[in-house]
């Protein structure tokens, strides 16, 4: 009975090899997660979300692009809906944010009968011209952004915003 | 924008531009045979209210919703109401209901009234077609009240 007792040595030796193998691990790990971090990524096809909408079918007039995405807040994903105004430029696909530059109502393009080949602000009659560009003299003090796009099967997706290119 | 602190303090930097406040009327009527159909319209007008939000977001603060009963006295409330947001400053109220009597019991309200469509059972891409159409009418309720009381 006595030889299989524990010294007092041995117990400490024990206990914080044990505790501080965990601390090392709970420091370690982090590190090294940190390091290999782009290879655990899951490899996806980049933020493009997909639209029903027919390149084919995409004229020089603006025109409503609807997509959904899910937005992870914390621990709560939620469907949302998006909208881009969508038109061609030549063989270029231009997709406008409609996210007025003054206080963020949402745009329409001919949304004023006076200006049919505008996007029009409802909110404080903010105008742009069709690339985006703000009109002088109205309340928006910069031009809409602009969306990435790309086409797969035909079919338009839509990307991340970025500062608009063509103005 | 929303009622919350962030909007809030752009709404008081930018009084002169955010001068319109949209308030969803909700009743609960608290009849066990309602309660189903209560929530139901209580999901729709917040959705829909939400939707007018987005489109006018630079103009209008969405508050939260009056929240009565059958008991309340509409008239007070109408009172109450119109007079405590005139004073912080809202040049336009916007009530939206789906329940009918306000347009007999404070007519002088305006209150726009909107049919309360059950969403419960539509997934995401109808109910979304669902609210546009009902935002695309009311629209131009914004816009004719806006223009005829000045900018
Ligand atoms: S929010 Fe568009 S003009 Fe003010």
């Amino acid at each position: 009975m006595s030889n299989n007792r524990v010294s007092r040595r041995q117990f400490l030796n024990y206990t914080l090899t044990g505790v501080g193998g965990f601390m090392a691990a709970g420091m370690l790990m982090p590190m090294v997660r940190f390091a290999i971090d782009p290879v655990l990524q899951k490899a996806g096809g980049g933020d493009f979300v997909p639209t029903d909408k027919k390149v084919a079918d995409i004229t020089d007039v603006p025109e409503r692009v609807d997509f959904a995405f899910e937005q992870v807040d914390a621990w709560y994903t939620s469907e949302v809906t998006s909208t881009a105004w969508v038109y061609k430029n030549g063989d270029k696909i231009i997709a406008l944010s409609p996210v007025c530059k003054h206080l963020g109502c949402t745009v329409n393009w001919a949304g004023s009968p006076d200006h049919p080949d505008q996007f029009f602000c409802p909110c404080h009659a903010g105008r742009y011209e069709k690339n985006g560009n703000n009109v002088k003299g109205t309340p928006p003090l910069g031009p809409l952004d602009e969306f990435e796009v790309r086409e797969k099967d035909g079919l338009l997706q839509i990307g991340k915003t970025r500062p608009n290119t063509l103005v | 924008m929303y009622w919350n602190s962030k909007d809030v303090s752009v709404f008081l930097e930018q009084k002169e531009f955010v001068d319109t406040a949209v308030i969803p009327l909700l009743l609960i009527d608290g009849q066990a045979s309602q309660l189903k159909q209560n929530a139901s319209s209580a999901e729709f007008l917040m959705a829909l209210t939400a939707f007018i939000e987005n489109q006018f977001k630079g103009r209008v603060v969405l508050m939260p919703p009056i929240t009565y009963t059958k008991k309340s006295n509409y008239q007070q409330l109408a009172e109450e109401w119109t007079e405590t947001l005139s004073e912080m400053g809202f040049k336009h109220l916007f009530f939206v209901s789906s329940d009918m009597a306000w347009g007999t019991e404070a007519s002088e309200l305006n209150v726009i009234y909107t049919p309360s469509i059950p969403l419960e059972n539509m997934d995401q891409k109808l109910r979304q077609s669902v609210l546009d159409d009902q935002l695309r009418q009311i629209i131009p309720v914004f816009a004719n009240r806006w223009a005829k009381n000045g900018q």
